[in-house]
């Protein structure tokens, strides 16, 4: 669960307003809105890159000043929209990377850290990939890693900038498909960012509408409601 | 899921240390028996020449060769993975070129004290590590790995003149100690030296392997490494002071080695397949160890003709396995 109360973010004028926001523990969330609209800093800000300018923020009850930087991987797990992957770097230890917050000063797994792992594997059914290379398998491929990597996290909360972009059409639907599941089962609450409206109606994420300085939570079943939320900004400034 | 490749090659690297070294025992002028070298090492006699021999050259000559190469390898590595750049390295960024500025201007202040072993040490180590924060300032702005190389190669290039320039205001006897500094030798370390040599050597691996867990994470990028909690800032403080502790303690006493801690890392993941450090640590001391082993050997080779720097001959061989390199990466 996510509470924003009087919250303000952007980097020194705010860009985003949030009066009063509660999101869901099991449900996943599509954040969506202009280029530029302030997305990414809204992830960036829940995540601790760019502090809040003001107001408070409560992850799972908890008040973010009040979590240990250390501990905020515990609590919040992100994946960035694209990652390459790294020569020879396997994809088992790119998925043990998702201990590191558990595990000791030289990394090593235990036998409930490897048991984590081999759980999400089984889930995501990757076991196939385990040793091949980061960089040898497909974009779908390495999507469904990085997703695996956070969910070997163990987060309540999990962020996910555009996962969807590099992806073709039946990877997107696998992927959006996959989350939903994950944040029913495990009760986790997941927010992604994304361009593609079409998917998430198709899976009737709720929606979070950046626009005007503010965001609207809404559940939409059709596009145009959204379009004419997202254009309400290029309206004003005509 | 180690697999058992990587073990295995690990332990023939580690066989060809010894078998270099004796390769290297016995490309010199002087012909030396395994038998004289193990009882110039048990049971040493002052008065035997060839123990004398054994001990006042040979011994430091095979140490610091094994000392160079591991350390350069090892601190190449250490910033190729701190820079997520595989065309980083110690000689490349620059980390000689500030060592060297500032031997030759304590070489050339005329103080004494900037003369001896403890203060051509410090001042190689202060250079190295002054660079080593330049680059780090420099790498936060560019993203391109190509660019951040050449402007650690104008910053050599801007040393270098500014040791130019110091050369012709200094006097003769200066200018004679640095231009011999500058040629690169594994032969000016003496036996008495060697303790300490030694001792810092240790220290930087001792150091490396804490830090496997930071330089593993490191190879996903600094900001995902940092989403994972790695607290980067104090992370790349503790690497670059690593680097500059090997690499300016070998440029201290070998001068500028060019290329060993660029091609060497490389060499190594290519080799051994894997990003994990622990492996790659092991990996760059024993094959940068064999490396400038065999390079001294074929040196000592030529000796009697005509006298090689090592510098030039790691290039020879570096040079054109950077540009390999550079085609596979970034065709």
């Amino acid at each position: 669960m996510i509470r924003f109360e009087q919250i303000e973010i952007g980097y020194s004028k705010p860009l985003i307003f949030i009066p009063s926001l509660t999101l869901d523990a099991g449900k996943v969330y599509a954040l969506v809105g202009r280029n530029g609209i302030g997305k990414s800093t809204f992830l960036n800000s829940i995540i601790g890159q760019i502090p809040l300018l003001s107001g408070n923020l409560f992850l799972n009850e908890q008040a973010v000043q009040n979590i240990l930087k250390i501990e905020l991987p515990k609590v919040i797990a992100y994946v960035e929209s694209r990652f390459d992957g790294v020569e020879y770097l396997s994809v088992f230890d790119y998925l043990a990377f998702g201990r590191s917050p558990y595990t000791n000063n030289f990394g090593s797994l235990s036998s409930d850290d490897i048991q984590v792992i081999q759980e999400v594997v089984k889930d995501l059914n990757i076991a196939h990939l385990l040793e091949k290379c980061t960089s040898e398998i497909s974009d779908g491929e390495r999507q469904l890693c990085a997703v695996a990597r956070a969910l070997i996290q163990t987060t309540p909360i999990i962020l996910l900038d555009e996962p969807t972009a590099f992806l073709d059409y039946l990877n997107r639907q696998k992927l959006v498909q996959l989350l939903v599941l994950i944040a029913e089962k495990q009760h986790k609450t997941i927010i992604l960012s994304s361009h593609d409206i079409d998917i998430c109606i198709e899976n009737s994420l709720e929606f979070l509408i950046v626009s005007e300085k503010k965001i609207l939570k809404t559940k939409v079943s059709d596009k145009q409601v959204v379009i004419r939320e997202m254009e309400k900004d290029v309206l004003k400034s005509s | 899921m180690i697999k058992k490749r990587i073990p295995f090659i690990l332990v023939i690297a580690l066989l060809l240390v010894p078998l270099s070294a004796f390769i290297h025992l016995t490309t010199g002028e002087i012909y030396v028996s395994l038998n004289d070298f193990f009882s110039a090492i048990f049971e040493f006699k002052g008065n035997n020449s060839s123990h004398v021999l054994i001990r006042e050259f040979k011994i430091p000559r095979i140490l610091i060769a094994i000392v160079a190469g591991g350390g350069l390898a090892l601190s190449g590595m250490l910033m190729q993975t701190l820079f997520n750049n595989p065309l980083a390295g110690p000689y490349v960024l620059g980390i000689n070129s500030g060592a060297s500025l500032l031997v030759a201007l304590s070489l050339m202040s005329g103080f004494s004290f900037f003369g001896s072993d403890i203060g051509i040490i410090s001042a190689a180590l202060i250079g190295a590590f002054l660079a080593g924060i330049l680059m780090m300032a420099v790498a936060q702005r560019i993203r391109s790995q190509i660019s951040l190389l050449l402007v650690g190669l104008m910053f050599g290039s801007f040393t270098s003149a500014l040791v130019s320039i110091l050369e012709s205001l200094s006097g003769e006897g200066a200018l004679k100690a640095y231009t011999l500094w500058t040629m690169g030798s594994l032969q000016q370390v003496e036996f008495d030296q060697l303790p300490l040599i030694l001792f810092i050597f240790i220290c930087g691996i001792f150091l490396s392997f804490i830090l496997i867990k930071p330089l593993n994470m490191l190879v996903i990028g600094e900001r995902s490494a940092g989403l994972l909690g790695l607290k980067i800032s104090q992370v790349r403080f503790l690497i670059m002071g690593i680097t500059a502790l090997l690499a300016g303690l070998i440029t201290a006493f070998c001068g500028p080695i060019a290329f060993v801690g660029l091609a060497v890392p490389n060499l190594t993941r290519i080799l051994l397949r894997t990003q994990n450090h622990r492996w790659l640590i092991l990996g760059n001391l024993f094959f940068g160890a064999v490396f400038l082993l065999l390079c001294d050997s074929i040196i000592q080779l030529f000796s009697e003709q005509i006298a090689l720097p090592i510098n030039a001959f790691t290039s020879i061989i570096g040079a054109p396995f950077v540009v390999f390199i550079l085609m596979r990466k970034l065709k």
